[in-house]
């Protein structure tokens, strides 16, 4: 039995690997939303900003050397004033900011002001740079309100007095130093387990049942026990050669110069590569890469089974490729994908609660980045749960359907 | 028409796909705004009220919710808040003294957008709250001049831009399967045979393509009318570029449908395009604010005009520092290198 096994899922292999479109189907989507992360990346915080600096005295100096500082929130163009006008014309900034002239008179008397113009184009862009510009004004006349302040004053016992009379003491919950990218990058790992899955085993599936293969096979002497076996391990095989790949270059590319930050590459060398450079992932414990691989399995065989369904569902190519990316958007999204599913409104929370991918973007986040496996359980039995009911499905029906046929 | 009559089931997925993105967008929206925070309050004073006050008021930074520490913690830990805001006790007895008073805050930095925002907003309300007591020893503040008379909301501006990328998809999908099929069925030779010129059986094929991407984007249109009560500031205009789109990425879908010559190529080509493309196309802001590279790299991306003219049409908003009728006219370029290639294509037929 196990030869026959084997057997079918070589020759899924073999099937799956003549067809260049079945492995764009699965990997496009996901390369796809690899590079969108990694634009994503570069646009998240930093907005550019026009510096005109017309004060000439010491405490304008300052105000402009708070606004320079702030490197997390702007990407700072110093230019004259009609300099600046045409950069906001032109979209070169999003903002400029100003330091008039009479700054020091003004400031001295408690009256100075610093003009913002701003390209309010859209409510994000906008507010993030109001917040920005107004925390800079802040740490004018309070430095501790500065984000050095936040995470170093009076959270560390010292607590200087300000005008405002209120600082804040910031008490970061985790130690980590996870990017965005690589944060962002669990999704897309999950997205191309979806793709490949469900599209690998939905396309061979279908297209037994279109060209007339799937009465050959019942014919064969192979039991039909082999040939769903067969079938679903001849999928997990698939996508395990797709992803093991991805996570292997993942832990690779920490020990490439060339994928570090500030590596001096061209931005859009970066962003064009920063999807497989951006993993530069750390070995973790024994514990958590058991964890991962443990995760990793259960989200392929809950697809590579869904796949199954999907296929034995509709028996249309085309159709099933369509449907088939039409789930792995739903379950890219509502797992977690680009979102923080906890600060969605009720009714998609608990939507998300019945979208297996949630479990998995959580759990494969909590083996990878942090020392804790807190929800691994609840995640892993989520996943198995899914992996069993959908497994013995896609079988059932499997069979019914070839014998048939 | 006969051939998308028989494949409805295919351009009812390609509807919902459109549909899809349109509610995944916005999901990503709703993230980008409001972290929500619990709000701990100790003191009950006045001067807490009115810092409580400032901080529901900056800049939709923060959806408040008021409850105890215990609950606090514990949805802190299990990633439902952002972070926890802490009023000590005594605060406005304090603050009425003069004395400065530190608030707690923890945050799940977990997330570098959000922490970053928490971050920026907390001196944002606090300037507001010092500034509106007047207190001494204030200096300076911020004085906001905007270029535009209102701020589009962030959902607004999203769903506008997915309406770019549904048109792509949904046209793009159905102008590939319009001429792949004819490769997939080799009947593509037959066309070169027909006394038709194959420019008329082009134009025909993509005729009905365009009516049935307008059917579905307007669909499309209409959700986000209703449903999500975003409004054009002027209905023709939109209806006319989106019409404009539609047309244009049904003969760019055409073409790819020629060059791959088969529907399971191009439809997953297109969905791993799309996304990246309408993300470095202005959709969530302009696109030369990420920089001059990723704003070069965006002029190779038809979504980019197609983001810049349709955001012009539905708000009266500006997103690429090209004017509108430039972005047009490079749409209408598109279209037509798109529908010589695929003629060219089309006149080889099976020989290639």
């Amino acid at each position: 039995m196990m030869k026959q096994i084997w057997a079918m899922a070589r020759n899924d292999l073999a099937v799956w690997l003549r067809s260049p479109a079945a492995i764009a189907a699965a990997l496009l989507p996901g390369i796809g939303m690899g590079l969108l992360v990694a634009v994503l990346t570069n646009s998240v915080g930093q907005q550019p900003l026009a510096l005109v600096v017309q004060g000439k005295g010491r405490l304008a100096g300052r105000m402009a050397k708070i606004v320079r500082a702030d490197t997390d929130a702007y990407l700072i163009n110093e230019m004259a004033a009609s300099d600046a006008e045409r950069a906001i014309g032109e979209q070169r900034v999003a903002a400029i900011v100003v330091i008039p002239e009479n700054f020091d008179q003004a400031a001295s008397i408690g009256t100075a002001a610093v003009d913002l113009y701003l390209n309010n184009i859209d409510l994000d862009l906008a507010d993030d740079i109001r917040r920005s510009i107004t925390r800079s004004t802040a740490e004018f006349d309070a430095p501790q309100l500065g984000l050095l302040g936040e995470l170093h004053g009076p959270s560390k016992g010292i607590l200087l007095p300000n005008p405002f009379r209120v600082a804040v003491a910031e008490h970061d919950l985790r130690q980590t130093n996870v990017s965005f990218l690589q944060y962002q990058v669990i999704p897309i790992v999950v997205l191309i387990i979806v793709s490949a899955g469900l599209l690998s085993t939905a396309i061979l599936t279908a297209r037994d049942f279109e060209t007339g293969r799937a009465k050959m096979m019942v014919l064969s002497p192979a039991g039909r026990p082999s040939l769903v076996l067969g079938r679903l391990l001849g999928g997990t095989l698939i996508t395990l050669a797709l992803v093991a790949p991805l996570v292997a270059l993942g832990f690779f590319t920490r020990y490439v110069p060339y994928c570090a930050e500030k590596s001096g590459t061209p931005t859009w060398l970066q962003a064009f590569f920063s999807g497989p450079c951006a993993w530069m992932l750390s070995v973790p414990s024994w514990t958590h890469s058991l964890a991962l691989v443990v995760l990793l399995m259960g989200v392929t065989l809950t697809t590579v089974a869904l796949g199954t369904v999907l296929g034995i569902a509709i028996r249309d190519e085309r159709l099933v490729t369509m449907a088939g990316l039409n789930a792995a958007v739903y379950l890219f999204f509502l797992g977690g994908g680009f979102t923080t599913v906890a600060f969605l409104p009720d009714w998609i929370r608990t939507i998300s609660r019945f979208v297996p991918t949630s479990y998995a973007i959580e759990g494969l986040r909590q083996a990878l980045f942090y020392p804790d496996l807190v929800g691994f359980n609840k995640d892993i039995i989520v996943l198995a749960g899914c992996a069993m009911i959908s497994t013995i499905l896609a079988s059932l029906m499997l069979a019914r359907a070839w014998r048939r046929s | 028409m006969a051939h998308l009559r028989r494949n409805r089931g295919f351009v009812a997925l390609t509807t919902l796909a459109a549909v899809s993105f349109l509610v995944m967008v916005s999901l990503f929206g709703l993230t980008g705004s409001k972290a929500p925070v619990a709000l701990i309050n100790l003191d009950g004073g006045p001067y807490a009220a009115r810092l409580i006050e400032a901080l529901e008021r900056t800049n939709h930074s923060f959806a408040l919710k008021s409850m105890n520490a215990n609950k606090a913690s514990e949805e802190l830990h299990s990633g439902q808040l952002v972070g926890i805001i802490t009023v000590p006790a005594h605060f406005s007895q304090e603050i009425e003294h003069g004395a400065t008073v530190a608030i707690d805050v923890q945050i799940d930095n977990i997330n570098v957008d959000l922490t970053s925002d928490v971050q920026r907003a907390l001196p944002a309300a606090i300037v507001a709250f010092g500034w509106r007591h007047n207190f001494p020893g204030l200096r300076v503040r911020m004085v906001e001049h905007d270029v535009l008379p209102n701020d589009t909301g962030y959902i607004p501006y999203l769903v506008v831009s997915a309406l770019a990328l549904d048109a792509m998809l949904i046209s793009g999908i159905l102008g590939a399967l319009a001429i792949a099929r004819e490769f997939e069925s080799k009947t593509v030779n037959f066309l070169r045979l027909s006394p038709a010129s194959v420019s008329a059986v082009l134009a025909g094929k993509l005729i009905v393509a365009i009516a049935i991407a307008t059917g579905a984007l307007g669909i499309t249109v209409l959700a986000i009318i209703l449903i999500y009560g975003v409004v054009p500031i002027s209905l023709f205009a939109t209806l006319s570029t989106l019409c404009a789109c539609t047309a244009i990425f049904t003969c760019f879908g055409a073409w790819l449908g020629a060059v791959l010559k088969r529907t399971l190529a191009a439809v997953p080509l297109l969905f791993g395009l799309v996304m990246p493309l309408y993300i470095d196309s202005g959709a969530l802001e302009p696109a030369r604010f990420d920089g001059e590279p990723i704003w070069r790299i965006a002029h190779l991306s038809p979504i980019y005009y197609a983001v810049g003219a349709l955001e012009w049409a539905y708000h009266g908003i500006r997103v690429t520092p090209e004017p509108v009728f430039v972005d047009l006219l490079v749409l209408l370029g598109i279209a037509i290198a798109s529908v010589a290639l695929t003629l060219g294509r089309l006149s080889k037929g099976e020989t290639r």
